[in-house]
């Protein structure tokens, strides 16, 4: 089922506004990721979503129809949350057949039962149908939980950081299992999470929030390629995006910083936007170079600017080179097997292609 | 010396339970006694002879029977009226947010601090003026409500988490279902130290059922004992029988529940 989010707005009793005026539309059967940091209304919007919130104003339609005066219970929607919220005193199987067994539209027994154990096994958890979910591991329930979201045969699926009491290693697994699963039932999803790596491996298109406002709402691709602001680009990657302050230079037709400089010329007419020249007519601008984009100059070709290396962190499939850049610090990869040392001096070249360029109030720019 | 404390502790424990136990032991040997027995000095602790028709002739004098009958319903149904109030008032209070609800715990908390000797005039005056003086409605509706549980249930459910509701709610569950499918096994320790308590609450209950009946037939079990000992006379062996009847109960589901009676009034301050 498509979801319609228009001109949502929430201030809390308290005066603290959560959501300002946020609309998107996610089409039916995607996965979404509503990803920011703490207090950016991501779960603010799924409570709304949810019902369990009522909004201040604005309104939310799924298939046209608009729902926000409903009450949660007839919403038809399944919810998966942090902590997984599954009944202590139940069984697995009794949790799991518990929505098919409560409220106006209430399954026999027999039924109910049939119904929760064909999501059992799709979630690989029919043999511990009679455990309590106090006996079973962080994983397990979250299984559990998963299963009982959608036992009720949902229009839509909620799930709040559903990862986020999971170790590193099944956190990897279960997200691909509730990728695979979303998109075999085939029901429209949406994911509010702060973990970013998460968000971009796991969603169909990712809204990145931040105080309330919707920063980009893209395919995660575009969000990391061609973020929307300097809000986006910061939030985003691993390790975070080199900024440098930029001065104008209007004789030299340059942008100069104490370390290295981006003469105008080198750049892509084609990626300029349109405040580019009042940004450079105020003299200012943020240059942002994602660590990837800074690259070891090859011998024989002329580094736009040489450093020396502070440290290098050794990742795994990459190493990042971290070095001070007159005051700022900066950091670039390289492969693995780079033979570069600390202290070593390392002749570096701009991807010019690839950099990204911002006003002061984070507009993007180039 | 280390030894000498340990034997002192034990003297002193073995003493505090005699103080504690002799009344309830007297008082059972002493409903077995015949008249010269129990009245002859020095005392005679342990009958010649135990006298089990000491039981029948005070069930004879006065109608402890009905006494009986009429403690269990009004204690039954204090207890089963109570439990429902705090229920609603508790799931309420935790789980939904309405206007004035700080002010309305600020007022409960007022009421805790209301003695009880001032509420039974108002009440008195309510039944008197409900038309409802001796009756069984009269011995009940004043205990249909308790603030002091409402607070206690309300403190045990804001432990549990809010999440719970809120899942029950997406998965179609209205309010009545959450509270009798999640929220009710869920306290059932909780509940269950509360209805032992309110329980024996009830069945001790003296000042109002005296306030509020002046039938024989309306009387409670420990308005009935108090005035069988004025009635009887002198009669002391009969008067430990009918009390020995009187807290038999009781003191059944003290031995039954001990353990559950014990863990409440520790964990929460409840006397008993």
């Amino acid at each position: 089922m498509a979801i319609t989010i228009s001109n949502l707005s929430k201030t809390y009793s308290n005066g603290y506004q959560a959501l300002k005026n946020i609309s998107f539309d996610i089409a039916d059967g995607d996965l979404v990721c509503l990803l920011g940091p703490s207090g950016c209304g991501k779960s603010t919007t799924l409570n709304i979503i949810a019902g369990l919130l009522d909004p201040t104003s604005g309104d939310i339609g799924i298939d046209g129809h608009s729902i926000i005066h409903e009450h949660p219970k007839d919403r038809n929607i399944g919810m998966v949350f942090q902590d997984y919220a599954l009944y202590p005193h139940m069984t697995v199987l009794e949790n799991v057949e518990f929505p098919l067994r409560v409220g106006d539209h209430r399954k026999p027994k027999a039924e109910a039962e049939r119904i929760a154990h064909r999501y059992m096994a799709m979630t690989g958890i029919e043999e511990m149908a009679d455990k309590k979910p106090g006996a079973m591991s962080g994983g397990q329930q979250q299984r559990v939980a998963i299963a009982r979201a959608l036992v009720g045969d949902p229009k839509v699926l909620l799930l709040d950081e559903p990862l986020s009491n999971l170790d590193a290693r099944l956190r990897l697994r279960i997200r691909e299992e509730i990728r695979r699963l979303v998109k075999s039932t085939g029901i429209t999803t949406v994911f509010v999470t702060h973990d970013q790596e998460e968000a971009l491996s796991i969603s169909d298109r990712i809204a990145l929030m931040n105080q309330g406002v919707i920063q980009q709402y893209d395919v995660p691709q575009q969000l990391y390629l061609n973020p929307a602001n300097l809000f986006v680009a910061k939030f985003l990657g691993s390790p975070i995006i080199n900024l440098f302050d930029l001065a104008y230079d209007q004789s030299r037709k340059a942008l100069t910083g104490p370390t290295f400089d981006i003469p105008l010329d080198r750049l892509d007419r084609g990626r300029m936007r349109d405040g580019l020249a009042r940004a450079l007519a105020s003299g200012k601008v943020i240059a942002g170079i994602r660590p990837e984009h800074f690259l070891v100059a090859d011998a024989g070709r002329t580094p736009d600017f040489t450093v020396t290396i502070d440290s290098v962190e050794m990742i795994g499939r990459y190493s990042v080179l971290h070095f001070d850049a007159d005051g700022v610090h900066a950091a670039s990869t390289v492969d693995a097997r780079s033979p570069i040392r600390d202290g070593d001096r390392v002749g570096y070249v701009i991807d010019y292609g690839d950099i990204f360029l911002f006003d002061e109030q984070g507009t993007r720019l180039y | 010396m280390k030894h000498i404390g340990l034997a002192l502790r034990y003297v002193f424990i073995v003493a505090m339970a005699v103080i504690t136990l002799f009344p309830f032991v007297y008082m059972l040997s002493g409903s077995l006694m015949t008249y010269q027995e129990s009245t002859s000095i020095p005392p005679t602790l342990v009958p010649a002879h135990a006298q089990w028709g000491n039981f029948a002739e005070a069930m004879r004098q006065a109608p402890f029977a009905r006494y009986f009958v009429n403690t269990v319903l009004v204690a039954g149904a204090s207890t089963l009226g109570t439990m429902v109030t705090t229920v609603l008032a508790g799931f309420a209070l935790t789980c939904l947010d309405f206007r004035f609800k700080k002010a309305l715990m600020a007022c409960l908390v007022a009421l805790l601090m209301v003695p009880y000797e001032i509420v039974v005039f108002t009440n008195y005056s309510t039944i008197a003026d409900l038309g409802l003086l001796d009756t069984y409605p009269a011995l009940t509706l004043p205990s249909l409500a308790s603030v002091f549980y409402i607070f206690y249930l309300t403190q045990y459910l804001t432990a549990v988490p809010r999440t719970y509701y809120n899942a029950a709610k997406v998965q179609g569950c209205g309010d009545l279902e959450f509270i009798w499918r999640i929220m009710l096994p869920m306290c059932r320790p909780a509940l269950f130290t509360m209805g032992l308590l309110l329980f024996i609450g009830g069945w001790n209950n003296f000042l109002w059922p005296i306030l509020v009946t002046n039938t024989t037939d309306m009387r409670l079990i420990s308005n009935g004992l108090s005035a069988f000992a004025s009635e009887s006379g002198t009669a002391v062996q009969l008067q430990m029988a009918a009390s020995a009847i009187t807290i038999i109960p009781i003191l059944i589901l003290y031995a039954i529940f001990h353990k559950h009676i014990i863990e409440g009034v520790a964990q929460n301050g409840i006397k008993g």
